[in-house]
């Protein structure tokens, strides 16, 4: 079995820290793609958000049609589309028109979305987003298996009910990146047995996103990522856990970075024959596919090319 | 005088099909190539083929999009991040009066689609949005979504200050509403027709046949018309348009001789 590397996820966010215009960080973003491709990456991964303030990317698959347009063999995928605010319509024709385009290299990956504010900017009610879902869902599949050619549609989740939302379906996981071992192993467990009971094949793989850096110089890339990394895992963090009614500040602040340091403790950072070694852990439970997220927010450039490159050995180890 | 090649439909369109067409636009000297949804076919992805298309061709590409359908934010959002993709050379025109579809829930009125588009234009302008319509309410503010902020920005915006945007003119209130935001207005061409006037900093759009003759189109753009789309569909077409209409549009009294070996 050779297991597949993607290249992840790129946010196209404007961080405090590095705050470039848009029109550098897209411009970035192409010649990245194309570093990816010839480094032999198998994919590229968008990931979206809306309405927040560095200009995280609200349209994935925009952005894919460029990247699809600078590349030739590189694919490329949404990690995560957040289907429940969108048109499936919409989703389903402009995702079939850019696969055709793109020779069958676009993949895409859907889930529920979690932040009140990006629902509400579009007139819906974030606790409808598992009813919408649910109603979206087996349209899209039909969609994504009838377009020409077809298009790997991946369910984005974090819990079993998620899981099991795809297993009815048959649709192939994509396993979010702070989930341990123990509890990709109880959802995939929950995944299957979902799917025999509704009398479905389940896929023979699935994907699985991460956090990975290599390095050779441990100690100068930690000093260089931490920041990068509490940053990022401090935004995911207050939109996945806001601040609740009446609850001081800094109880909040406890419990949020209490948070952000298990997160933390779920980076892959080593050399490549550390992080080879690592995500076969994960091939053996079942990931084919592993989006690698080694852009984090806006890194620097240098450090960034030298994880790909790192990266890119690391594929060759997987690879064979 | 500007010359686009196109809208080349994308129902059957292929990539490297897109990309030789804009070669030879590029080398017959046209100023855009543009590119067309339509939805009610189940035929999207304009903005997306347009970035994808922009990354080899150095001309402008344009997007003609069938408005109304979804929400106009997604909309800004898909020309925002197009522009960013290729610099700031996006142009885009909307239609307004799309076939019925089953396929999606149309707005229900001319009331609709005039919030619709009227909300796009805010997004698309950067301003600081609070929408309180009949038909839309941007940000929702919903009770059930809580806390969330009165208003919203389009985030990233697109590159240019102001994105070229034409409205399709095929009622006389679509050219009053783009007007009225500031849009272009288009219109398809054909002999004795009303020609768009320049609306806002745009000139009005023609959208011609593959055949188009020079001598009907300059006296269209002395009507107030600037900005010709032809419909060439092969690169031969395209060639052949590019040679009877470039120059005499680029300017006045283009010297016949030029193209009397044709």
């Amino acid at each position: 079995m050779t297991l597949r590397l993607g290249l992840g996820v790129f946010g196209m966010q404007s961080v405090p820290q590095r705050p470039d215009h848009h029109v550098k960080l897209y411009r970035d973003l192409l010649e990245d793609a194309e570093l990816a491709e010839s480094i032999g990456f198998d994919s590229i991964w968008l990931s979206e958000h809306h309405f927040w303030f560095d200009g995280y990317c609200p349209a994935d698959l925009a952005a894919a049609g460029a990247i699809l347009g600078r590349t030739t063999t590189l694919g490329v995928g949404t990690a995560v589309m957040l289907l429940p605010m969108h048109s499936v319509e919409k989703v389903a024709d402009d995702a079939a028109v850019i696969s055709r385009l793109g020779e069958g290299r676009l993949s895409l990956g859907v889930a529920l979305g979690y932040r009140d504010p990006e629902f509400d900017g579009f007139g819906i009610r974030r606790k409808d987003r598992g009813k919408l879902m649910d109603a979206m869902l087996p349209r899209l599949a039909e969609s994504c298996r009838e377009a020409e050619p077809p298009i790997p549609l991946y369910v984005g989740v974090a819990t079993a009910i998620a899981a099991q939302r795809a297993a009815r379906l048959g649709l192939p996981l994509f396993a979010d990146s702070t989930m341990t071992v123990t509890e990709l192993r109880e959802m995939l467990e929950g995944y299957n047995a979902a799917a025999v009971a509704a009398g479905v094949t389940p896929p023979a793989l699935h994907a699985l996103q991460r956090d990975v850096f290599v390095t050779d110089d441990r100690e100068r890339d930690w000093a260089m990522l931490l920041p990068e990394l509490r940053y990022m895992r401090r935004q995911y963090g207050g939109w996945s856990f806001p601040q609740d009614e009446g609850e001081m500040v800094p109880a909040y602040l406890q419990r949020l970075e209490a948070d952000i340091e298990a997160k933390l403790t779920n980076l892959i950072m080593g050399d490549a024959d550390f992080v080879a070694a690592r995500l076969r852990e994960f091939e053996d439970l079942g990931f084919g596919l592993i989006v690698c997220r080694s852009q984090f927010g806006n890194l620097p450039r240098e450090s960034l090319h030298r994880a790909m490159h790192g990266l890119g050995r690391v594929r060759d180890q997987v690879s064979r | 005088m500007r010359l686009g090649l196109g809208p080349v439909g994308l129902s059957a369109a292929t990539g490297s099909g897109l990309q030789r067409l804009a070669a030879q636009a590029l080398a017959s000297s046209f100023d855009a190539v543009w590119v067309e949804e339509s939805r009610a076919e189940g035929v999207g992805g304009g903005l997306a083929a347009a970035a994808m298309l922009a990354q080899s061709s150095p001309i402008r590409i344009g997007a003609a999009l069938d408005a109304g359908l979804y929400h106009p934010l997604h909309l800004a959002e898909d020309i925002a991040v197009a522009d960013l993709t290729c610099q700031g050379r996006i142009e885009v025109l909307l239609r307004l009066a799309s076939p019925a579809s089953d396929r999606y829930a149309a707005p229900a009125s001319r009331a609709a689609l005039e919030e619709h588009v009227t909300v796009l234009g805010q997004a698309l302008s950067g301003a600081h949005i609070q929408w309180n319509g009949e038909h839309l309410r941007v940000p929702g503010r919903l009770d059930a979504n809580q806390p969330v902020p009165e208003r919203l920005a389009l985030n990233p915006r697109p590159a240019q200050p102001v994105v070229p945007v034409w409205v399709e003119a095929v009622e006389p209130w679509m050219a009053e509403l783009a007007r009225n935001l500031g849009f272009g207005v288009a219109a398809r061409w054909a002999a004795g027709a009303g020609v768009p006037a320049a609306s806002g900093r745009w000139p009005g759009m023609l959208l011609c046949s593959a055949d188009a003759q020079a001598a009907p189109l300059l006296a269209a753009a002395g009507a107030g018309a600037g900005y010709f789309l032809v419909a060439a569909t092969t690169p031969e077409q395209v060639a052949a348009a590019g040679r009877r209409l470039a120059g005499p549009l680029r300017m006045p009294g283009f010297p016949a001789w030029v193209n009397d070996g044709e």
